[in-house]
């Protein structure tokens, strides 16, 4: 039947991790990533990265644009940058630690399972910042034609002590 | 006897897990793997309802499930008056009332015809743009809800939509931590508007 998720991994995070690992992509479908209530110990970008036989890509070769949005008056951000470490500012953006305010969003994978291909993302995500949003919407590729088997989301710094973390295969 | 089994098992029991359940289940086995995250059961993109709306301005989901991540989908949205933007509050009574303060948002449209512009606010009555607020244009759009139903968390809010001639992507939150329990899609000048939500819920978010 068209049209389905299929749940793959899923990952609760109850007490301070530093990263969030989700494998299982193992076929040339589209994936998608759901995430709610992060929750970390400081300010903080959330990170994400591919990862190959279950370990993150630190390498070089991800490309991303983004469209930062925040509603206390200033000017909408662009995000963008090349060769870097990590698509960055997914999920999280200057995430605060104060009650109530977490980390959410959605991103699909496209060509992961794919060895020939580069991997592509794109993602949209709000978080609560002092007595305002920060919502972010945007894409990136990792540009090696290889086969990634998952995702991995990390903070900018320090750990995360709560969030709900899926990875779906839509079928 | 068979009280003594769980899952066909007798003494040590199998580890059940998401695409590993092993043993033999009778429904009650089944309804606690199931609330337990345990059960393999795909699909999981779970249609809670569909409504139309033909008349009036407003549109009510007051079963919400139990979801983390809740998506909406409006489709052929059509108002006949300027300034109708169909938008979105929540409530925490079950629908008897619906919170009309305490939403920000930040969006970002942009149209054919090349004029793009940030729209934003720090405190406004609802969550303001499901739509875009165009008359007789029809238009799509999706919504995702994030912690609607965590009571020490606010509930957030991304979406997009498009009509003929301009497309819109943003975020919002209602920054009040409680359980919410219901959802309205209306107009808040009450302009009558028509078209189809539907309303999922993302199974194991």
């Amino acid at each position: 039947m068209a049209g389905q998720l299929i749940q793959v991994a899923t990952e609760t995070v109850t007490s301070a991790v530093a990263s969030v690992t989700l494998t299982g992509i193992d076929s040339d479908d589209v994936y998608m990533l759901a995430v709610s209530g992060i929750v970390s110990s400081a300010s903080i970008n959330g990170d994400l990265r591919v990862t190959t036989s279950g370990t993150a890509d630190t390498s070089a070769n991800y490309d991303y644009a983004m469209k930062g949005l925040r509603n206390d008056g200033g000017a909408f951000t662009n995000f963008s940058n090349t060769n870097q470490t990590t698509f960055t500012t997914a999920f999280a953006w200057s995430l605060f630690t104060t009650a109530g305010m977490t980390g959410n969003g959605i991103a699909y994978l496209y060509n992961f399972n794919n060895a020939s291909e580069y991997s592509f993302i794109s993602h949209e995500g709000v978080n609560s910042w002092q007595n305002g949003i920060l919502g972010m919407q945007g894409g990136g590729v990792h540009t090696v034609a290889q086969a990634c088997d998952g995702i991995q989301f990390s903070p900018s710094s320090g750990t995360i002590s709560s969030g709900t973390f899926t990875l779906y295969k839509v079928v | 006897m068979a009280d003594d089994l769980k899952y066909g098992y007798k003494g040590a029991e199998p580890t059940q897990s998401f695409g590993n359940n092993t043993g033999v289940f009778d429904p009650n086995d089944i309804n606690n793997l199931i609330a337990d995250n345990k059960w393999t059961s795909f699909g999981q993109l779970e249609l809670i309802e569909t409504q139309t709306i033909s008349s009036g301005s407003t549109l009510d989901f007051t079963d919400l499930g139990s979801y983390n991540v809740l998506f909406a989908t409006g489709n052929n949205i059509e108002t006949a008056s300027s300034n109708t933007p169909v938008s979105i509050r929540v409530s925490n009574d079950g629908g008897s009332t619906f919170k009309a303060n305490n939403y920000r948002y930040a969006l970002q449209s942009g149209t054919t015809s090349g004029s793009f512009n940030e729209a934003r606010s720090t405190s406004t009555t609802s969550m303001p743009y499901f739509t875009s607020d165009s008359p007789n244009k029809n238009r799509g759009a999706y919504c995702y809800m994030y912690n609607l139903q965590d009571s020490a968390r606010y509930s957030f809010f991304t979406h997009q939509s498009i009509e003929e001639a301009n497309m819109m992507f943003g975020s919002a939150v209602y920054a009040v931590a409680e359980t919410i329990n219901a959802i309205r899609f209306l107009t808040t000048n009450s302009n009558a508007w028509t078209g189809t939500i539907s309303l999922y819920g993302i199974r194991y978010s």
